[in-house]
């Protein structure tokens, strides 16, 4: 059990990592797209409060629910390649 | 300069080549003449060798481990260990190591009535270490020159490998041409420049023509 409290103590950590730099990867994606629309559109309120809404729209969003795919996908493929291993 | 840039790279990718080779799993077509189990010492070599079976005790400084005897189907012979990996490293998170025994033990035969088995493995087999590659999986195949299969993962796994290298490769070269080409020129400017008026200054201690 040591060996399994390992994997995964180190495995959290990492995907950790990978999902907090994900994540405001893809918010400051969002935020470049967002200043991109209000450029292009009729600008009706000013600049901040665009971008304020667009965010918040964001974080309620299915999209960003997918960046959690980074803890589902691993644990998946390791009980993939468990059943492949010893079942198949 | 080059020398030493040259002998880093080419460590760096005998090395990079040398644990893919380890790790990546690999097929033989064999014939298992027999299975054994032996008690082994871990020595130096011990980091070619796997832990004790999940849920022992990993403590002990020595185990029995399963071996399984063949004969490859190019003629000659291989020694394969047979240990859980676990949660271990490679992550192949192989449990059934006595299932494998038992399957190999199954599909013993001899020269005469020949049984041919596809056995996956990863690992080397080196006399002077004592290491034998390790069991992953044991299937039955027609005869001596069945196919061994595409190595799909390989093929992904060493594919997703040089796209990571070559993305960071290029970036690094971005980076370089915009940002540390450009000062390092700059210094070189700066010494050339310094260089001349020191040279200069030298120049104006020394004796002036007698003509």
């Amino acid at each position: 059990m040591l060996a399994l409290a390992r994997l995964v103590v180190v495995g959290f950590i990492v995907l950790t990592v990978i999902y907090v730099c994900l994540s405001f990867y893809s918010r400051a994606v969002r935020k470049g797209k967002l200043r991109q629309k209000w450029q292009d559109g009729p600008q009706k309120v000013n600049r901040e409060t665009f971008v304020q809404r667009g965010l918040e729209k964001y974080d309620g969003s299915i999209r960003r629910k997918l960046i959690l795919g980074v803890y589902v996908v691993p644990v998946v493929v390791v009980g993939v390649i468990i059943y492949l291993t010893n079942f198949s | 300069m080059a020398i030493i840039k040259w002998v880093f790279w080419i460590t760096f990718w005998v090395l990079a080549g040398a644990f893919f080779h380890y790790t990546l799993p690999q097929v033989d077509i064999v014939r298992v003449t027999d299975t054994y189990e032996k008690r082994i010492d871990f020595g130096e070599n011990s980091i070619f060798w796997a832990q004790a079976d999940v849920g022992n005790d990993g403590t002990a400084v020595n185990r029995d481990v399963f071996f399984i005897q063949t004969r490859r189907a190019k003629g000659d012979v291989m020694v394969y260990r047979n240990e859980d990996t676990g949660w271990g490293w490679p992550p192949y998170f192989k449990f059934d190591t006595s299932n494998l025994q038992a399957e190999a033990a199954d599909a013993k035969s001899t020269g005469e009535a020949a049984k041919y088995v596809a056995i996956k493995h990863y690992g080397w087999r080196n006399e002077f270490l004592s290491i034998f590659p390790n069991a992953i999986s044991i299937r039955a195949v027609d005869g001596p020159d069945a196919a061994k299969g595409i190595p799909w993962l390989n093929i992904f796994i060493l594919a997703l490998f040089f796209a990571i290298a070559y993305a960071i490769w290029v970036r690094w070269r971005r980076f370089r041409m915009a940002r540390i080409d450009p000062t390092l020129e700059a210094i070189e400017d700066d010494l050339v420049e310094k260089r001349g008026r020191f040279s200069r200054w030298i120049g104006t201690w020394r004796a002036k023509d007698k003509s």
